[in-house]
């Protein structure tokens, strides 16, 4: 299945818009390149790419190594908020940025509702998402 | 092992432009690649000892400098003898000479130095026993071949480390290398 690039543009835009506290969203593949991204002013978007996927999968290691099963997704949490890194399919991560005012159980929701739609437009298998 | 010893050879073959002559050369004058090799290894070997993080390496383990000399008359003789007429057997063997530079933990900075003492004793011995400029520029050529492969050994070996610890993806690793370099 073509992947339509300004649909799954439309659907992260929309997701930054609505979700409740959520800064910002990126959609990259594994080698770190941006596939969809909104993200705020001033930040770069292909190190953020890069960086998002070389954290995931860093992640996958670790969690690998402690033995920690499955990873659904990386939380950082900071001062000034939180950067979510869920895997979206085989190809494909998404990076959710929320304020430090975010509730993270919503946030997590939002996630999961987002998810099976940015599957569809992504063609890969959708992934069961624990919350 | 993310590269090819043989297809590696064959581009460095092309790069330092080592022809067919330049291998009759050697092997013609592989008898005095042999007779001299000793001498070399004393010249070589001399030099590294000067060097207080070499002499640390180099004496690290009981035996090690005899070893490594012993490899080393072998290595300089086979620049002559080409093995396999500077064929797979010759790849896979500088190869294997790369990467027991970066497992003994001799740092990439020591290693062009380490060459050009090679180079500059061999071309001094070739000026003593009246051999020919074309046969120093051969044996320059082949040496410059078996640095190359020095040199990518460290580089496979440090970025095939962090793949396997990381799970990144070797375009992944190149974009964080290319994104980090722009920075710099």
């Amino acid at each position: 299945m073509a992947i339509n690039a300004a649909k799954l543009q439309a659907s992260l835009q929309q997701f930054v818009a609505n979700a409740s506290n959520v800064q910002g969203a990126s959609i990259v593949s594994p080698d770190g390149l941006a596939l969809a991204t909104s993200l705020p002013g001033g930040m770069d978007e292909e190190r953020v790419a890069a960086m998002s996927a070389a954290m995931l999968s860093l992640g996958e290691r670790i969690g690998r190594e402690l033995s920690r099963g499955k990873i659904d997704r990386i939380l950082v949490e900071g001062d000034h908020g939180y950067g979510i890194l869920t895997s979206c399919t085989d190809d494909a991560v998404l990076l959710v940025l929320a304020d430090q005012g975010a509730k993270l159980g919503i946030i997590n929701l939002e996630i999961k509702n987002v998810m099976p739609e940015l599957q569809r437009q992504l063609g890969g298998t959708a992934q069961p998402l624990s919350i | 092992m993310a590269i090819e010893p043989a297809v590696f050879m064959e581009k460095m073959v092309q790069r330092v432009q080592l022809a067919d002559a330049d291998k009759a050369l050697l092997a013609a004058e592989a008898s005095w690649g042999k007779d001299v090799a000793p001498q070399m290894a004393d010249i070589f070997y001399d030099h590294l000892g000067r060097d207080e993080e070499m002499n640390a390496i180099l004496n690290a383990t009981e035996g090690r400098v005899h070893r490594l000399r012993e490899t080393f008359v072998e290595w300089f003789y086979e620049m002559f003898t080409g093995i396999d007429n500077w064929g797979q057997a010759y790849a896979h063997s500088r190869w294997k000479i790369g990467l027991v530079h970066v497992r003994i933990g001799i740092g990439s900075q020591h290693v062009v130095p380490a060459m050009a003492v090679v180079v500059n004793a061999v071309r001094k011995q070739l000026r003593q026993d009246g051999k020919s400029d074309e046969l120093s520029d051969a044996l320059g050529k082949i040496c410059m071949i078996d640095l190359a492969f020095i040199e990518q050994a460290y580089f496979e070996v440090s970025s095939q480390a962090v793949l396997q610890e990381t799970g990144w993806t070797q375009a992944l690793f190149q974009r964080l290398i290319a994104r980090g370099a722009n920075t710099m």
